[in-house]
């Protein structure tokens, strides 16, 4: 039953137009440009940008998550979906589930630009767990979106998850090289969850074990999220 | 997934005493509402009586502040889960970005024993539309889909909250005729409505519902006797109960009289009798323009739901003040 509902949100998603260009093309066009323009960036960054702009687009399509469960309260389906044989459990599970599959899309794609048309080259090993990776990095951001989805209007949740989504992609250094960064911007991006989420990526393909630092904080995140996602749930969904 | 044990012989429906209040408005007023299997049943008020309030705490979708409810005996949570209930909920928008086949077949996939998808959408009357986009139909076609959402499950319950509302004429027929043959099948039907002549038509037992309360509950026969079968008019000029005489308070204590209205120079009896009623009202010279005519379901509704805060003209009674306990006998539970 949670397959059913499961197979069904992810069809509603991947056809839905604005998904796929913030989530999917717009990561890809970004990270050609950034790569490609004025001269072209050396090989590390190449590599560095794939991975921050493969998490800034899974970023983008987990918190989309959050977007859906906000417009399936508004529209009323969350509430139909409560007079059928689905429990609560199962409808919050398939649509975490759902967000845990529509983040591959981004992932897979960046990671396809990189090796096809800017031509990183890494291990075979090395592309299979910098995928995985970022997929089960990209769950505190599922959260965030489904704690805004659970509280926000339909509305809000999308101001809400833009904001988010550019703050912590920009400051997190999915975008731009830290370098370029002052020193105390710098100190702050290594607390947030969007820079120890590329460095979960990074770190493999420099062909290390992520730091216990970046694991610590993103399991602070995670927490986090996951309370606030939790609490959200409590507070709005029985009256959804 | 199995049904509940509890389940085999208990109503359909049980509310007892349900209480809901939102803020200062108590919703839900102490409802006592049972419905026996197979059964077809019409809430019918005014918009804000209180029956979309009702419904959700039927449906589970609210907890009552007092009483309770029970579904086939159990909680409406476990008959839900049991996939013993199907709804159409009154607000919902189109599902985006879902097709009517897909959606419909997901639901019917939720439920344990349901009727084929395209059963349920032929019984709708949109097997043509499975293949179009939800949200892109018109607002009595998305209606229909949301009655086939609703039966697919084949539940033995359907509650179905102001199924009409988007409908056009012609679709309100087909849509009629659709639910009638689903009840055939012995299910049991809740719908509500604000039209008297659909809940006559299509409803065993009406329900009248008005500021949170039942009102009357019966067939529309009996809704219409109770109300005071028949009505007799008249004009008061110059009779004894003009205001130069002894008044009109007289009349609401002539045989047969339930209900009294004066409108400018013309008074409206309801009557049980009307026969003893123009019998005295003749003995005090009292029949100018005089008319009698039987009590239409309007006039019967209008009567039911008429209180102290609505604006209906001097409605001098004490049994129409207290409609519940004038109906009692009524009430089929």
């Amino acid at each position: 039953m949670t397959l059913d509902y499961l197979r069904l949100e992810v069809r509603r998603t991947l056809r839905d137009v604005g998904f796929m260009i913030g989530g999917v093309v717009m990561p890809v066009v970004m990270y050609l440009l950034f790569t490609n323009l004025g001269g072209g960036a050396d090989g590390d960054w190449r590599t560095a940008s794939m991975i921050g702009m493969a998490a800034y687009g899974a970023m983008g399509s987990a918190l989309n998550t959050g977007g859906g469960v906000a417009e399936d309260r508004s529209t009323g389906w969350l509430r139909q979906l409560r007079i059928t044989p689905m429990s609560p459990r199962q409808v919050v599970a398939g649509r975490a589930l759902t967000g845990a599959v529509t983040v591959l899309p981004a992932i897979v794609a960046v990671l396809a630009a990189g090796g096809l048309v800017n031509g990183v080259r890494l291990d075979a090993w090395k592309w299979a767990v910098i995928a995985l990776s970022l997929w089960l990095g990209s769950v505190p951001f599922t959260l965030l979106g489904l704690g805004n989805g659970y509280r926000l209007t339909a509305q809000a949740t999308g101001v809400v998850n833009m904001v988010c989504n550019l703050t912590l992609a920009v400051v997190g250094g999915l975008w731009f090289p830290l370098a370029l960064f002052p020193g105390w911007l710098r100190s702050l991006s290594s607390y947030t969850p969007t820079n120890r989420f590329a460095q979960l990526g990074t770190a493999v393909a420099d062909g290390r074990a992520p730091t216990l630092a970046a694991v610590l904080v993103l399991t602070g995140w995670l927490l986090l999220f996951g309370s606030y996602a939790v609490v959200s749930y409590r507070r709005t969904a029985r009256t959804a | 997934m199995a049904g509940t044990p509890s389940g085999t012989g208990a109503a359909a429906v049980r509310m007892t005493g349900a209480v809901k209040v939102f803020g200062a408005v108590r919703a839900v007023d102490g409802v006592d509402l049972e419905i026996a299997r197979g059964e077809t049943v019409a809430l019918l008020g005014r918009n804000g009586a209180g029956k979309s309030t009702a419904i959700s705490l039927l449906l589970g979708l609210d907890e009552p502040d007092e009483g309770t409810v029970r579904l086939f005996g159990a909680a409406p949570e476990h008959a839900v889960r049991a996939g013993r209930v199907g709804a159409m909920l009154q607000d919902g928008r189109p599902v985006p970005r879902v097709t009517v086949g897909e959606l419909v077949g997901f639901v019917a996939r939720t439920y344990p024993s349901p009727m084929p998808a395209g059963e349920a959408l032929a019984l709708a009357g949109i097997a043509e539309l499975a293949g179009r986009r939800f949200d892109r139909l018109s607002g009595g076609q998305a209606q229909r889909v949301r009655f086939a959402v609703a039966l697919v499950g084949n539940p033995a319950l359907i509650v179905l909250d102001e199924p009409t509302a988007a409908l056009d004429v012609e679709a309100r027929y087909a849509f009629w005729d659709s639910m009638r043959s689903y009840a055939r099948h012995g299910h049991t039907v809740l719908f509500s409505t604000h039209y008297l002549e659909e809940a006559d038509a299509n409803a065993d037992r009406i329900v009248v519902v008005d500021h949170g309360r039942i009102v009357a509950d019966g067939t529309g026969e009996q809704l219409r006797r109770a109300a005071g079968g028949s009505l007799v008019a008249f004009d008061l000029a110059g009779t004894a109960f003009d205001l130069a005489g002894a008044g009109t308070d007289g009349l609401s204590l002539l045989p047969g009289v339930v209900s009294l209205e004066v409108r400018g120079e013309r008074a409206r009896l309801r009557t049980d009798d009307p026969d003893a009623t123009v019998i005295a009202l003749a003995e005090r010279g009292a029949i100018r323009g005089l008319e009698v005519a039987p009590a239409s379901l309007d006039d019967a509704f209008l009567a039911l739901t008429a209180t102290a805060s609505d604006a209906a003209p001097a409605t001098a009674s004490g049994a129409a003040s207290d409609p519940v306990a004038r109906l009692a006998p009524l009430e089929t539970v």
